[in-house]
């Protein structure tokens, strides 16, 4: 039994590690009722204690300021950004700090989840396209549950 | 190019870079007295000494080159004394010497930009070479032959590589080759020994100095610092040697010198070594010229390091930071629950923080100062050249060059005051000395470049004794141009100065080599601008024009008031603040349209309420509830409407997050943001665009 499950394994093994670079690291998190995830190449930290300085002439999805040890960093609440209804304050409620191409910003979600290794192949695209603004994937992991891929460089660029 | 060689050819540039300025200021400085001193010709020589090791390190073959030949040069003036040259060869000398100066830096700055360096260098060098030939010649005349005595090698200097060196006593030797090792490779005795081992293996017939190097570890200092010498009895040898010598490891760089005759001029040197000829020669402890490898400036500049500037920057940031948590942790709540004696000693404690902090902060701050001389200095070789060029005769007074500015400013105000100072040489002087006689002035023109401080602002004025500026003159020329936009007779004095400040507005009909094409003025007001200047300028007729710049002190740090609108705290540069006050309903007055507007000191300002235009929820929605603030920028005046005053403090101004930058927040009265002592964030308004964007409009 053993001697057939080995080699098995190996065949297994052997495409991950050739091409390591579909695999990436990633961070899921939960806002409203949908769980998100992001590379953590764009992960800077995870900070849960702050207050928004509001900015005015700027859409409503841009919560405004946060004060992050001396740099002034813009919030996005990824809810309303998405077109749903603001974010609502909870004890898990935090802001993931991202780092998307040199530019700095943080993002309001409900609860931060875990850091999973997402394999880049097994990512289908969401068949609304049209419709969807920030997501650009989606993945189905062995439990059956679905994950959706926020596109960074949409999140990068602010839009009226 | 990898990371090593990257910094290699940033320490290049920088001590390339300082050694010119060096040159420079001792140029300027001696042209001025007419003469070098001898102290100055043995910096010029250890100057070009530096840049040629240096260069040929870093194989930038034209520098080394034209370097090598000035060193040459002042191998010859300083062995002489400066004084055997007469007047106009020394006046010759110092023209050849700001032109090779100008050909060093055109080859640093292709350096710089990555360009390739110009290969031919031949004809500069051929010059100084002449140059060098011209004063021997006529030093030979003078002195009788005294030069004569040098020898036949030696009158051959500029194709000997550097005779300059402390040659080993060796009376049969008519050749030597002077070997460096490279740098920091351990065991230099030993590895010169086994370099010369290998060479005699080879039935090369030699002697080498220091003699001692395979036994005496002592040696390894002499030869990191000056090489080890081989001596040849004949060319042939030497030639073969010169063959092996390439195919050697850890070799820097080799010289063949040909063997002097004793030298008259360093008689020193030649008795110690001719008493201890024939013994092993000493490893020369006298006085010689070691040729150093650090710059070798005076004694100041040995407690100066360089310093990135991101480093800095990077400071500056955490140094806000630390100010900003120190206060977070001595506001904090909880500090309430404490009971009484330990409450006290927190607070004792706490504010010997606050001094440190303050401390560390002021000298964070001083870091980024540099004096403002580096930028003066330039300009003496400016005037120096017009001089020259135009035939005027001005001389340039420097005040308060120790005066410290932010390094940004600095290098954002050379080209205006370079600018400045180039108009007063090309307008503002008179054109001869006769013109300035038939007046009464002194025939020589002054220029007086200063530098002051204020509590938060430096002054620079640039101000010449020259003709002045007709305002009438000025006008005429700018209905010519089209540039009027009022009836000629209402405009003040000033305001007509003011004109030629204006895109377009050249004074000179025809355009020189100096001063620009009319694009001047203009663009220096705007360069000034940009660091949060302003330029004024006046002009007496017949007696001379003075241009003043105001900058503040540094960019990064601001006079503000703090007003609240709602919940959100703007912060209003005290610059632009004229004065704040409450009205009641009777004094607003409404135009037909129903603009809010108020009267003060004979004047109607229209009214902005920041509350509306932000579009910020406010309890306090009634004029006579809140403040209004008078402020008020070059040209335009008008009144804010916030909610309250909160008072005055120096903020640090951040810029705002690239995230942003679409929305244009600039052009809608929001100059940047800062943080603010308790860790809040507030925003910067900037008067101009807020006036454009709420008022331009109707």
């Amino acid at each position: 039994m053993s001697e057939q499950t080995t080699p098995k394994e190996e065949i297994l093994e052997t495409p991950e590690i050739d091409e390591m670079s579909t695999v990436e690291r990633c961070l899921t998190f939960q806002s409203g009722d949908l769980i998100l995830y992001i590379s953590t190449r764009h992960v800077i930290e995870i900070i849960n204690n702050y207050s928004i300085t509001n900015l005015p002439l700027v859409p409503p999805y841009i919560k405004g300021f946060i004060n992050l040890r001396g740099q002034v960093l813009p919030v996005v609440d990824i809810q309303m950004r998405m077109g749903k209804s603001e974010t609502e304050s909870g004890n898990e409620t935090c802001i993931i700090v991202l780092d998307i191409d040199s530019v700095s910003l943080g993002i309001i979600v409900d609860s931060v989840r875990q850091v999973i290794d997402i394999d880049l192949k097994n990512v289908r695209p969401i068949p609304l396209k049209r419709q969807q603004t920030l997501l650009d994937g989606m993945v189905t992991m062995e439990d059956g549950s679905v994950f959706m891929s926020v596109d960074c460089q949409a999140l990068a660029k602010a839009q009226y | 190019m990898d990371n090593g060689m990257e910094g290699m050819l940033d320490t290049y540039l920088f001590e390339t870079n300082s050694l010119l300025d060096q040159l420079d200021e001792m140029l300027v400085k001696d042209e001025k007295i007419g003469d070098f001193s001898s102290d100055d010709v043995n910096e010029i020589f250890r100057i070009m000494h530096t840049i040629k090791g240096s260069s040929a390190m870093m194989e930038f073959g034209s520098l080394a080159s034209i370097a090598h030949h000035i060193e040459d040069l002042f191998f010859y003036i300083r062995d002489k004394g400066i004084d055997s040259l007469d007047p106009e060869h020394k006046k010759e000398l110092f023209n050849l010497m700001f032109r090779s100066e100008d050909s060093l830096r055109g080859q640093v700055e292709k350096v710089e930009n990555g360009e390739a360096l110009d290969t031919d260098m031949d004809s500069f060098a051929a010059e100084i070479n002449q140059f060098l030939k011209k004063i021997s010649g006529a030093a030979s005349e003078e002195t009788g032959g005294a030069a004569s005595q040098t020898g036949g090698g030696q009158e051959s200097a500029p194709d000997s590589l550097t005779p300059a060196e402390n040659l080993p006593a060796d009376d049969k030797a008519i050749c030597y080759l002077h070997v460096f090792l490279d740098e920091g490779i351990g065991m230099e005795n030993l590895r010169a020994f086994m370099i010369i081992n290998s060479m005699k293996e080879c039935e090369v017939d030699f002697r080498y100095y220091p003699s001692d190097m395979d036994s005496n570890p002592d040696t390894c200092a002499v030869i990191i610092e000056e090489g080890f010498y081989l001596s040849f009895d004949n060319a042939e040898m030497a030639a073969k040697a010169e063959d092996l010598l390439k195919s050697q490891g850890h070799i820097r760089s080799y010289e063949l010198i040909m063997a002097p005759e004793p030298e008259p001029e360093a008689p020193k040197s030649t008795d110690a070594k001719s008493s201890s000829a024939g013994t092993t020669p000493a490893p020369a402890p006298e006085r010689k010229e070691t040729p150093q490898k650090a710059p070798a400036g005076t004694p100041v500049k040995q407690n100066l390091i360089s310093v990135n500037l991101t480093k800095l920057n990077d400071l500056m940031d955490i140094v806000g930071e630390i100010v900003i948590t120190e206060s977070m942790v001595t506001s904090c709540p909880e500090l309430d629950q404490l009971n009484r004696d330990s409450y006290d000693n927190f607070m004792k404690s706490a504010r010997q923080l606050r001094k440190l902090t303050d401390d560390l902060q002021d000298l964070a701050m001083s870091l980024r100062m540099v004096p403002i001389s580096g930028v003066f200095q330039k300009m003496n070789r400016i005037v120096r050249d017009m001089k020259q060029k135009l035939g005027k005769d001005v001389r340039l007074t420097l005040i308060g060059e120790d005066t410290e500015v932010d390094k940004t400013i600095v290098d954002s105000i050379q080209d205006p005051i370079m600018h400045m100072v180039r108009n007063s040489m090309d307008h503002g002087i008179e054109d001869t000395a006769d013109e300035r006689i038939a007046v009464g002035k002194n025939p020589q023109g002054e220029i007086v470049l200063s530098a002051t401080h204020t509590s938060n602002e430096v002054i620079i004025s640039i101000a010449d004794d020259g003709k002045g500026m007709n305002p009438d003159k000025i006008l005429a020329k700018a209905r010519e141009k089209g540039l009027l936009v009022k009836p000629e007779n209402e405009y003040t004095k000033k305001e007509a100065l003011g004109l030629i400040m204006l895109p377009g507005f050249s004074t000179n009909q025809t355009v020189t080599e100096f001063s620009g094409r009319g694009v001047g003025m203009d663009v220096v007001k705007k360069n000034v601008e940009s660091v949060g200047g302003v330029v004024s300028l006046t002009s007496e007729e017949g007696q001379g024009t003075t241009f003043s710049i105001k900058i503040p002190l540094t960019l990064s740090i601001m006079d503000g008031m703090k007003v609240t609108v709602g919940r959100s705290i703007f912060t209003i540069p005290i610059a632009n603040i004229r004065q704040s006050f409450k009205i009641t309903a009777d004094e607003i007055i409404y135009d037909e349209n129903g603009n809010e507007m108020v009267e003060r000191i004979g004047g109607f300002y229209p009214i902005v309420r920041l509350h509306q235009f932000y579009n910020i929820d406010t309890e306090v929605t009634h004029l006579e509830e809140g403040i209004l603030i008078w402020v008020e920028t070059s040209d335009h005046s008008f009144c804010l409407f916030v909610d309250d005053l909160i008072g005055e403090q120096q903020v640090v101004v951040k810029p705002f997050p690239a995230f942003l930058n679409c929305f244009e927040l600039k052009n809608y009265g929001i100059g940047g943001c800062s943080i603010l002592g308790d860790g809040n964030i507030c925003i910067i308004l900037d008067i101009p665009s807020l006036h454009t964007a709420t008022l331009e409009g109707f």
